[in-house]
């Protein structure tokens, strides 16, 4: 993967990580704020075309078919499709520059979620769930809502070295996490002496042994406890249908809606994922097809996260797995694209109106403020309040936990 | 990822290490069994690393250890027993012999490769595919005569489908669609250890020895397959054209060539001349299978599995001691380059030197590995220590069971798999038996195992990784749980008239014998004084049979869900 660190980068990567606070104490500064900050990433899978959102590139012969419009912004413009968009383009913030260099679904996915390329790293998820994590939560910090579907891509990534306590609970279909009620035939006495047993059993087995393992088994049946207590907050039949209407009765927009819902109930991260942005073929159709479910439920979920207040501690993630080509194919399809993209935040500490970056008229370079993904995860965690310089200590063991060649982008901040 | 943990050993201990260290002086005699050459490289590090190992295994953590690790499954209560009664010496050596023999071994090893050629793909379109059955049948075989590696590997990448010997390996190409980049990558990784997948695009910049030339070398051998489906006979093919050059441009420099076929560290392979118009013996077409008179893939099958081959050898030797050690002595396991050395060079070469002198033998080289005390040792760590780096090989590693360890150690610990057998030869004694043309062993029991395999499923879907992934380290997940809590098919299994656990344990009334009994069965031991207590204190004023039913299930479920149990220690 083409991240070449400058000297000067790797330097100040090294002095801002002898300069960073403790993880213990960074984390407790949070908790006596009233509200919690949280994280909503949508994650557009496969990879949506930047000429046909953020960064239209109209009559160029890179340009494909559809018009740039106005936005709120003046002098911003953005492509047709995101037609509600354009029209709170000053509550956005929209980075033009990503030169991811990874073309790739399963290195893209990794690296955007992780900010990193070498692996073994908690994804966005994971790391956010740990980081705003506080001593009294019961719910699993981090969520994942998607359809069900071969693409493995798009799944969960994984906890890496920060452990099971961390991994996403996979929400799929909207349809709550499999086995969340007990039988019946099970009597709550049952359940309970299983329970003293399996706990018995592991105080014994750990006697003398390596702990990591054997904790990280028995913390799965703490949160699995933890989930089944509260299992209506997966519950989409509370929500009123008036909202069901307004998020949109597509996939999308009930995913969203239970996202809501769920960041509503204290779970720090969910992330929901939007498929078949993947256009090798019919570009123009899937995107006027994808952006017009896109379009209408952020701008509904922005107005309905300030409204109840929580937009203000809650950071939004608009990004793929990397661009698409502006070369555009034979079958009407632009291909797998990584040195020219685009993404947008919204919420929780993210500077609005902004539009950072460039790229040139052919939409095939970036012009202008380059932006790695790894910086990207900077931002987010700094957006949220966390130092991104600051170290993972888990089992003795220090991890940067953001990449130290990397750094957050100011002028994303508000 | 994981991380290096530090020991805390004491003065006295490292003089200890030091007159151990006297011993391992010398490198290892290679005169010497190659279990005891394990030993000494191992050792020798361990003394560098100033480490003291734990001390061997109890004969209940290797019995366990053992069975899972050779035949998939936890022993029944029977077989811990015999094992742990046995006076004889060489108890272990032969127990090692015994199930290296056994057909429950051939059956375990095609799962487990099963598991790392395949990694749980499914093709684009789900029927163009090789049944899994019919898969695992093939590599079962192929174990069960234990085939050489070279061979199996020949096998495979020579198939087109179309030949009945080896028609099953043709799935390994089905299954990523007979996509030539993936299946570049995935020889690459599964064959030779290294993921070139960067060096599509360009020279890995991380990685100095992955170039995009070596990528493209091997791409060159499988370029030119073809998918083929001839419907009338509901098969899929693979077939190939007589054409096709590779090319390649660095997306960084713009640098780029051309490049014949070329094992990494190889010579170009150059195409044959062949006369014009005879480049096809059938020539592609609609409804034909193409079939070049020079196939580049056949001329990869031919080369690859060969002891001259960078990173053949080598590769495999390392996942089999991966299989039984937790982690290889290169790690990750397809990322054998020079900037990630294997933790012990010498043992490596020596084990790979070993491996091509016994013509590929894997069972025999599992053998010697097994025989080691490096793979006998405790998962205690010595007295005082808190952890130990999990490159030093010095007390046995918590793997985690894979999901199918997993389910058939659930459905044995039950005794489902003894019901079902026992089922299975009362009806046997009731039809004739034919000697005459009496199958292999391991079919028969394959065949038989049949229907357990399918029970084995829904678990497997919950515990498996992602399709296209390895499956990695122990990561447990809370969908696992809600399924052990929870799951409906649970309670059957504890309960039901097709699992006999309960039922023996219920006819059982003195408490000593019972517990002994439960922890035999569960965890393949006895229990120890507080566990005794412990069942003592759940079961003693109960009497009846109905009484006794939830304690006995509570008592068998809770140890289905310790760390004990999930772990293979």
């Amino acid at each position: 993967m083409p991240q070449q660190f400058s000297r000067r980068e790797l330097l100040a990567g090294a002095a801002g990580a002898i300069a960073a606070t403790s993880l213990g104490a960074s984390l407790r500064a949070d908790t006596a704020m009233p509200s919690r900050k949280q994280l909503m990433l949508l994650f557009m899978s496969g990879g949506k075309s930047q000429f046909e959102t953020w960064d239209p590139k109209p009559g160029a012969k890179t340009g494909g078919p559809f018009r740039a419009i106005s936005t709120s912004i003046p002098g911003v413009q953005i492509g047709e499709l995101l037609p509600h968009c354009a029209k709170i383009m000053h509550r956005l913030t929209v980075v033009r520059s990503v030169n991811s260099g990874i073309a790739d679904h399963f290195q893209g996915h990794y690296a955007l979620q992780s900010g990193r390329i070498a692996t073994g790293y908690p994804v966005l998820g994971s790391a956010v769930a740990k980081l705003l994590e506080r001593p009294d939560d019961v719910l699993p910090g981090y969520v994942s809502i998607r359809r069900d579907g071969p693409k493995a891509y798009t799944d969960v990534g994984d906890a890496g070295f920060l452990g099971a306590k961390y991994e996403g609970v996979r929400i799929v279909n909207n349809q709550p996490p499999a086995n969340l009620i007990q039988p019946s035939a099970v009597s709550p006495a049952l359940a309970e002496a299983v329970d003293r047993i399996r706990q018995s059993s592991d105080e014994r087995f750990r006697l003398g042994r390596e702990d990591g393992p054997i904790h990280g088994y028995g913390t799965t049946f703490h949160q699995a406890r933890a989930l089944m207590q509260r299992r209506e907050i997966f519950d989409l039949s509370k929500e009123a249908p008036k909202d069901h209407e307004r998020y949109g009765k597509h996939e999308f927009g009930q995913h969203c809606l239970l996202a809501r819902r769920l960041l509503q109930s204290g779970v720090s991260c969910v992330k929901v994922t939007h498929f078949d942005w993947d256009a090798h073929q019919d570009n123009f159709y899937w995107h006027q097809i994808r952006c017009a479910e896109f379009d209408r439920t952020l701008v509904t979920l922005l107005d309905d996260l300030s409204e109840h207040g929580m937009l203000e501690h809650t950071l939004v993630v608009i990004v793929g797995e990397m661009g698409r080509t502006p070369q555009i194919n034979n079958l009407g399809g632009r291909d797998h694209w990584g040195r020219c993209w685009s993404m947008a935040l919204a919420g929780c500490g993210a500077k609005p109106g902004v539009v950072y970056g460039s790229t040139n008229d052919t939409g095939t370079e970036v012009k202008d403020n380059p932006v790695k993904l790894g910086d990207l995860f900077h931002t987010y965690l700094r957006a949220l309040g966390i130092d991104s310089r600051m170290k993972y200590e888990i089992n003795g063991q220090t991890n940067p936990v953001a990449d130290p060649a990397a750094k957050p982008i100011d002028a994303l901040l508000a | 990822m994981k991380s290096r943990r530090q020991t805390n050993a004491v003065v006295g201990l490292l003089l200890m290490a030091a007159m151990v260290s006297a011993r391992f002086a010398e490198a290892a005699d290679e005169a010497m069994p190659l279990h005891q050459q394990i030993d000494e490289l191992i050792g020798k590090r361990l003394v560098e690393l100033k480490v003291v190992p734990a001390t061997v295994s109890s004969d209940a953590e290797f019995v366990r250890r053992v069975y899972l690790d050779l035949t998939g499954v936890i022993p029944t209560a029977k077989q811990a027993r015999a094992f742990l009664d046995d006076s004889a010496p060489d108890k272990r050596q032969r127990l090692i012999d015994e199930l290296l023999a056994s057909p429950d071994h051939a059956i375990h090893m095609a799962r487990v490769f099963d598991v790392m050629l395949i990694e749980r793909r499914i093709p684009t379109i789900t029927s163009y595919d090789v049944p899994a059955q019919k898969w695992r049948e093939y590599l079962t075989g192929a174990f069960a005569e234990n085939q050489p590696w070279d061979r199996m590997v020949r096998d495979v990448l020579s198939s087109d489908g179309t030949d009945e010997r080896n028609a099953a390996g043709v799935k390994f190409y089905l299954v990523r669609d007979v996509a030539p980049h993936q299946l570049t990558r995935d020889v690459g990784r599964l064959f030779l250890g290294v993921d070139l997948q960067c060096a599509q695009c360009h020279d890995d910049p991380r990685i100095e020895s992955y170039r995009q030339a070596d990528y493209f070398g091997i791409y060159a051998f499988l370029q030119r397959m073809t998918a083929y489906r001839d419907n009338d006979k509901n098969v899929s093919l693979v077939g190939e054209t007589a054409v096709g050059k590779t090319s390649f441009v660095s997306v960084f420099t713009a640098k780029g060539g051309e490049t014949n076929p070329r094992l990494p560290g190889g010579e170009m392979v150059a195409d044959p001349e062949v006369e014009k118009d005879k480049e096809y013996v059938v020539k592609p077409g609609p409804k034909e299978r193409g079939v070049p008179t020079y196939s580049r893939r056949l001329k990869l099958a031919e080369l690859l599995p060969r002891a001259t081959t960078q990173g053949f050898s080598r590769n495999i030797v390392n996942r089999l001691w991966a299989m039984l050690m937790g982690r290889g002595l290169v790690h990750p396991l397809d990322l054998h380059h020079a900037g990630n050395p294997p933790s012990h060079p010498e043992l490596l070469d020596r084990l790979e030197r070993w491996l091509v002198e016994h013509q590929y033998d894997l069972r025999a080289l599992l053998r010697e590995m097994l025989l080691s005390q490096t793979y006998q040792r405790s998962s205690v760590l010595p007295e005082g220590v808190k952890e130990l780096p999990d490159e030093a090989f010095a007390a046995a590693p918590l793997r985690g069971l894979s999901p199918e360890q997993l389910s058939w150690s659930l459905l044995q610990a039950t005794g489902r798999i003894e019901q079902h057998f026992s089922q299975f030869a009362a009806k046997q004694k009731s039809d004739a038996a034919k000697p005459d043309d009496a199958p292999p062993a391991w079919t028969a029991r394959a065949t038989q195992l049949e229907p357990l395999e399918r029970q084995t499923r829904p678990l497997i879907t919950v515990f498996a990784g992602l399709p296209g992934q390895p499956d990695g380290d122990f990561q447990p997940v809370v969908d696992q749980a809600l399924h052990l809590l929870n799951s409906p098919a649970m309670l059957p299994l504890l309960r039901d008239e097709l699992s006999n656990l309960l039922k023996r344990l219920t006819a059982i009334s003195e408490i000593e014998p019972l517990a002994e009994e439960l922890y035999l069965s569960v965890l393949s031991r006895r229990p120890n004084a507080d566990e005794t207590a412990q069942v003592r204190e759940l079961m003693e004023s109960k009497k009846s049979p109905e009484e006794r039913r939830e304690p006995l299930t509570a008592l068998i479920w809770g140890l289905l869900l310790s760390s004990e149990f999930r772990l293979n220690h």
